[in-house]
């Protein structure tokens, strides 16, 4: 592997890595907020 | 969980709004700049900043590896100060600030060691050595690591914080540590080229990416901090919900 074959896997794998983890915690981020709506609606229908 | 706990997780998440709403404006803006940031910086240490003399191209890794390091080490720090403020206070806010930044930095030193280990092969031959460097990076990794899964695992939230806040107070001790073990043992890993007496050794052109470059990690990790800290609300949120609910049966 040539010295830009390096810097390419170097950034590519950082990049890889960032947004993974920020894809990852869109998707944590959506479910717990899906879950916390269908509870509080449970929850007013029930007061109700 | 106990009422103590509840009563705080409830007073936290219900302020300043719905807990449930989308990312604040101000997390959008913080967003965008990072992104702009890191752009820019990587175009300066891809594309303008010449070759170094000696290494070639492949010294262009250290824009990103550098920056990375000293980013995890601020967020490790952010850990250390609020661990030490929940223990002080019991305020669940400072717990949440703790376990999101501890996700931030044990990213962003996972990105350290792997593009070292890249640089690593390329210069020293070998992907990886028992340096003291990188044995104490990879012990900071797995301090960290450790750290999110006792919290994961530990079934009453509060134990979970009082023994995380602890584990992440002892583990910032290996950062000064891991700083100095290249002046305090015989390394592979060369000295400090930018936080050391009597300043930079490195050549001003190559200075600019890598402080364009931490500025932009900085920015990104306040960020992915501020949408962290939301998940956090929104999951104290909704154990208040659950035990409400549970009371009126």
């Amino acid at each position: 592997m040539g010295n830009w074959g390096f810097v390419g896997l170097a950034y590519g794998l950082a990049s890889v890595a960032l947004f993974s983890y920020l894809l990852l915690l869109k998707g944590r981020l959506r479910g717990a907020q899906e879950e916390l709506a269908a509870l509080e609606r449970d929850s007013g229908r029930r007061t109700r | 969980m106990e009422e103590r706990t509840v009563v705080a997780s409830a007073q936290w998440a219900s302020e300043h709004g719905r807990v449930g709403a989308g990312a604040s404006l101000a997390a959008k803006v913080l967003g965008a700049a990072a992104a702009l940031v890191l752009a820019a910086g990587l175009y300066l240490g891809l594309v303008v900043v010449p070759p170094d003399a000696v290494q070639g191209d492949v010294q262009r890794i250290m824009y990103l590896h550098v920056p990375s390091i000293v980013t995890a080490y601020v967020a490790f720090f952010v850990v250390f100060c609020t661990s030490v403020l929940y223990l002080w206070k019991r305020d669940l806010r400072f717990d949440a600030v703790a376990v999101a930044s501890a996700e931030i930095g044990v990213v962003l030193t996972g990105i350290t060691l792997a593009t070292g280990s890249i640089w690593g092969k390329s210069t020293w031959g070998v992907w990886w050595t028992w340096d003291a460097r990188l044995t104490l990076t990879a012990i900071l990794f797995t301090i960290y690591v450790g750290y999110l899964m006792l919290r994961s695992f530990a079934e009453d939230p509060r134990a979970g914080a009082r023994y995380g806040a602890v584990l992440a107070i002892l583990g910032f001790l290996d950062i000064p540590l891991n700083h100095f073990a290249v002046y305090w043992w015989r390394t592979l890993h060369q000295p400090s080229s930018i936080i050391r007496p009597g300043g930079p050794s490195v050549a001003s052109t190559m200075l600019v990416p890598l402080g364009i470059n931490f500025a932009g990690l900085v920015l990104l990790s306040i960020y992915l901090l501020l949408e962290r800290v939301r998940l956090e609300r929104i999951r104290h949120r909704t154990i208040e919900v659950r035990l409400k609910r549970g009371r009126r049966g």
